[in-house]
């Protein structure tokens, strides 16, 4: 498993990166920035890039974040480590990933329930047809909302 | 130069050709169908021909990318002025002479309008005109990180020609002019994106800071910083800092 044809961003997908348009935008947050991480074989490198991405947006004093995969299979373990790492250091932190009915989590915790599913297939599935399940305006609408609502619980937003 | 500020020049164009050349006026581009330049040795063919969206159900290799025509003017990627073509993409589709598709996890091998969905993020507008890049490896080709690299900046190499010339294009012509700029919300909560992207071998792999938008030119594959994350402004990321190679 990795990056399937109809999950895989594209050149296009990442210059029209509709999470980056949507969260950027909007005028109730601070947008901070992307970072952007790799997805390593080694899973001493799969846990230490997920801790580095957790120690950086603690130290950029971010409240919360949405985090995003191009593929499901083994990068899920880097996913939900990276979550998790982030959680812990009292950021509010929701997922948008392709599930549909073949990529759920072998693992689910406290964080699986605020992953967001972006599947378009009728078949839910790897269908091979490229651009079907990438994230699109709608899902990143989705995670933002859910962040703002997730940060309020949290006690992020002190207004 | 406002560091905060980046303007990106649409140039819509019109009329897209095949002829002996490249060339390119505000609203038309004319592009040769090989490449002028001596390909690799590892390559038995690259072949350049133009699809329309609407009427494109023929057998294609597998689809290794999609990819804006975009080039810096002033300052680097992510801020100052890039010129964009608009109503004109690049599929780039691969295979070896046998049909091996180039791929990691699932080929998009097949007829073009049941493989691909148009008008999405990531691929062609269906009224635009799909520059189709098809790039034949010779049968004793070795699949690595390597090899496809160079298909890649295959690619990258015939479609520089056209980003010279957009240069040069004056952006008060342009359709459309678009100004983006890091605007700030104090006392509003911070939020950041986290994009975890591909980085463990031969299609499976991102590169980023190119010189060029959706370039491969100059840049770092995010496996040779092994996979450690990195921080991108949204200008950064809306002027193709990153180019996928999955």
């Amino acid at each position: 498993m990795g990056i399937g044809p109809s999950t895989k961003e594209t050149t296009m997908h990442h210059f029209h990166d509709p999470l980056v348009r949507v969260v950027s935008s909007d005028p109730d947050v601070d947008f901070q920035g992307v970072i952007l991480v790799g997805t390593p074989q080694d899973n001493y490198l799969k846990n230490l890039v997920g801790r580095r991405t957790a120690f950086w947006l603690e130290a950029m004093r971010t409240n919360g974040a949405i985090i995003s995969a191009d593929g499901w299979g083994n990068s899920d373990v880097d996913f939900m480590n990276t979550m998790t790492e982030i959680g812990n250091k009292g950021i509010s932190i929701v997922g948008l990933k392709f599930i549909g009915k073949q990529a759920g989590f072998v693992v689910e915790n406290e964080h699986t329930k605020f992953v967001l599913d972006i599947n378009k297939s009728k078949s839910g599935t790897e269908t091979e047809v490229v651009g079907e399940n990438n994230l699109n305006e709608k899902d990143a609408h989705k995670a933002l909302g859910l962040l703002k609502l997730k940060m309020r619980k949290d006690g992020q937003v002190t207004k | 130069m406002n560091k905060n500020t980046l303007t990106i020049n649409a140039f819509s164009m019109q009329d897209v050709t095949i002829g002996p050349k490249y060339h390119l006026t505000n609203n038309s581009l004319e592009i040769p169908d090989h490449p002028l330049f001596s390909i690799d040795d590892r390559l038995k063919s690259v072949t350049v021909k133009l699809v329309d969206p609407k009427n494109c159900h023929f057998k294609i290799n597998t689809i290794m990318d999609v990819i804006p025509i975009s080039t810096k003017v002033l300052g680097n990627i992510g801020y100052g002025m890039s010129n964009t073509l608009t109503g004109v993409s690049v599929i780039l589709t691969g295979a070896d002479e046998t049909g091996v598709q180039l791929h990691e996890f699932g080929s998009s091998n097949g007829y073009l309008d049941e493989k691909i969905k148009f008008d999405t993020d990531g691929t062609p507008s269906s009224d635009d005109v799909v520059i189709l890049i098809d790039v034949i490896l010779k049968s004793d080709f070795e699949f690595n990180r390597e090899t496809c690299e160079m298909v890649f900046n295959t690619a990258d190499q015939f479609l520089q020609p056209i980003r010279e010339s957009l240069k040069i294009l004056n952006g008060r012509e342009a359709a459309e002019s678009f100004d983006y700029e890091d605007i700030k919300h104090p006392g509003k909560p911070k939020v950041a994106i986290v994009k975890e992207v591909a980085g463990q071998g031969a299609m499976y792999d991102n590169m980023v800071f190119a010189k060029e938008p959706g370039g491969i030119e100059k840049g770092i594959s995010i496996i040779d910083m092994d996979n450690m994350p990195i921080l991108l402004s949204a200008n950064e990321y809306r002027d193709g800092a990153i180019h996928a190679l999955v």
